[in-house]
């Protein structure tokens, strides 16, 4: 009997030990990204953050979910210019992708405090300006249901089995990000072409990888690194990049103004060196997240491209009308070049190269219910 | 741990450092001279919102010495350094608010001749940008939280009118992150309330709406607001009515929105 006990808790501290050894499966060459270390990553968690994540009846009137605004077909964007909250609510900017969240040193697109995916999972569920999923105020009717619904209440229970009451916001935030953590994507095309196969790039992709790379076109600047975007840290990361970027998009009134509802990094800091400042995204999968731009006033990639071809955008009339090529404090990488046609459709084949299209239908990321 | 000494054995008491006498500061809401709750309409205007902390609490004695007057815990509503009022409760038009509500700040201080009161609204710098998932009563309250600041709405107050309205979410603002992963705010937004002659037991604090909203045209059918960003001009005269500087976040005047009245 002790004999049996013993193979049994011997069993149990196995599992246990399994479950808290979560194992990243990253390509070669791809360090393991930063969890919090109150947060280590379990299959639980994940598992359980996946239900909160597709679970609509965690909104103020049951509308939306997370994945109402990051789709994963869509890369987990929504193809909107700007998200819609759960009550109709528009808000200033668009919804990013979550694809390597995990690896993105600041959340959201300019918030230089936000820096850890559990931080950024209260703004969309707690947010009142603009309202997002809506629980302000709600939090109780929020644990109420994740200890009353069957699922839930065994999934809280394994997930947190230390927990006398894991039905709380934390643990529901620790699992929200923990799936999302797992939201990896290193097999486009690009990927292919890096770790050996020739023949995963075209002629024309390889001729826009060089373009994308090249001092004349200064991309790689900001959109640099294996998750294309200076906004990235991981594990081994012993100084912080961070990248906020004006890359001229408004120049009101030629004083450098933004639209007042979208300042960038300036509404946070209120330092006039920061207005305009965002941060450059990912363009992983960029190929399905159109619009573009912070609001999504960047209808296609080869508007985009022009944009950045011009230096800035000129905007001829109305309340935003300035030439952003003139915005004092537009990034010194946003410079303007010359693009040929061919230069251009180049460019635009290697950047539809960076999609992976595994991450857009793995069911691992998709709806349980 | 004096605190709950005293609260045991109830008003005065042999503290931890001499003896302590419980003292209530009531707080009451004006829209001028007249109440205004949620369901109640004065001069056209209806509450929709109001919670504040308050911390930083002393009385003054006749003689200019200042106590600190420290709130004593409560599961709801205090802890030692820090107390919230809420005056919406849930009805009408706080159709975001909770029934619960809060009128009073509750605190031990040494027995003495007291004539003022000094105070400040907000949440003290060094709980302000801690992890809210984990704190305590007051400050576990999402409706206070902000996150996207990674620190709290110290005060959050609204009045609407038949197709109009104005709301202030006031809070710390011009925030750096320092490399050790700390925020730091520039921008304070704690205004310090002082209030004198303010006697405990007789006087009470009455916190005036309509000094708030004081040239904001409540009545133009254009609802605006103010979320203490630097570039909502619709703060100046909120932020002037708390007597903060729009700019630096000091405080630079005496609240109007804050004064002394007879307890009932």
């Amino acid at each position: 009997m002790t004999r049996l006990r013993n193979a049994v808790a011997i069993t149990l501290a196995a599992i246990a030990f399994a479950a808290r050894d979560y194992e990243w499966s990253l390509p070669d060459g791809i360090p393991l990204p930063v969890v919090p270390a109150d947060n280590p990553m379990s299959r639980e968690k994940v598992t359980l953050g996946r239900h909160l994540f597709y679970d609509k009846r965690l909104s103020v009137n049951g509308a939306t979910s997370c994945a109402t605004c990051h789709v994963q077909e869509l890369a987990f964007t929504d193809g909107r210019a700007r998200a819609v909250g759960a009550t109709g609510e528009v808000h200033p900017r668009g919804s990013m992708t979550l694809v390597n969240a995990a690896w993105s040193g600041k959340l959201t697109w300019a918030n230089h405090l936000v820096d850890t995916l559990e931080a950024q999972a209260l703004i969309p569920m707690f947010g009142e300006q603009p309202i997002e999923m809506g629980m302000a105020g709600r939090e109780s009717t929020f644990t109420r249901l994740l200890s009353q619904d069957d699922y839930y209440r065994r999934a809280f229970r394994n997930a947190f089995p230390d927990d006398s009451d894991p039905y709380s916001v934390l643990n529901a935030v620790r699992s929200l990000a923990s799936f999302v953590r797992t939201i990896v994507s290193f097999d486009s095309p690009y990927d292919r072409f890096q770790r050996g196969d020739a023949a995963a790039l075209t002629d024309g992709q390889v001729r826009g990888m060089d373009l994308f790379f090249s001092e004349r076109l200064e991309c790689f600047h900001c959109h640099g690194g294996f998750n294309f975007t200076d906004s990235t840290t991981h594990a081994n990361v012993l100084v912080q990049s961070v990248g906020f970027h004006n890359n001229g998009l408004y120049n009101i009134g030629a004083t450098g103004e933004y639209p007042p509802d979208n300042t960038g990094l300036y509404d946070l800091t209120g330092e006039r060196r920061d207005m305009g400042r965002f941060k450059a995204p990912t363009l992983r999968n960029v190929a399905v997240t159109a619009p573009y731009m912070h609001d999504g006033s960047i209808g296609s990639l080869s508007e985009a491209i022009e944009h950045y071809a011009r230096g800035g955008r000129l905007i001829t009339d109305g309340p935003y009308a300035g030439d952003g090529s003139r915005n004092p404090y537009r990034s010194e990488f946003v410079r303007g070049f010359e693009l040929s046609e061919q230069e251009r459709s180049d460019l635009i084949a290697f950047v539809e190269a960076l999609t992976d299209e595994s991450v857009l239908v793995d069911p691992q990321y998709s709806n349980p219910f | 741990m004096c605190s709950k000494i005293a609260l045991l054995s109830f008003f005065l008491v042999a503290g931890c450092s001499g003896p302590q006498q419980e003292v209530e500061i009531p707080f009451e809401i004006r829209f001028g001279e007249s109440p205004l709750t949620c369901a109640s309409s004065i001069e056209g205007v209806t509450l929709t919102d109001l919670r504040f902390y308050v911390h930083d609490i002393r009385l003054v004695t006749a003689d200019r010495e200042e106590r600190d007057l420290t709130p004593v815990d409560d599961p709801l509503w205090q802890s030692a350094e820090v107390a919230l009022l809420d005056f919406e409760s849930g009805e009408g038009r706080c159709t975001n608010g909770t029934e619960q509500v809060n009128n009073v700040v509750r605190g031990l201080i040494p027995p003495g001749d007291y004539v003022a009161l000094k105070f400040r609204i907000g949440v003290p710098e060094h709980l302000n940008h801690a992890d809210p998932l984990r704190a305590d009563a007051p400050l576990n309250y999402s409706f206070m939280h902000w996150h996207w600041l990674t620190g709290y709405k110290f005060l959050r107050a609204g009045v609407a009118g038949e197709d109009d309205g104005f709301w202030i979410h006031l809070g710390s603002s011009h925030c750096e992150r320092t490399s050790a992963g700390t925020t730091v705010c520039h921008a304070q937004n704690r205004p310090s309330v002082t209030l004198s002659p303010y006697v405990p037991g007789r006087d009470v604090v009455k916190l005036d709406l309509r000094e708030l909203v004081s040239g904001i045209d409540l009545y133009d059918g254009t609802p605006s607001d103010c979320s203490s960003g630097p570039a909502e001009t619709e703060c100046q005269m909120p932020f002037a009515a708390l007597g903060i500087d729009f700019h630096t976040g000091d405080t630079v005047a005496t609240p109007t929105v804050f004064r002394v009245g007879l307890r009932e």
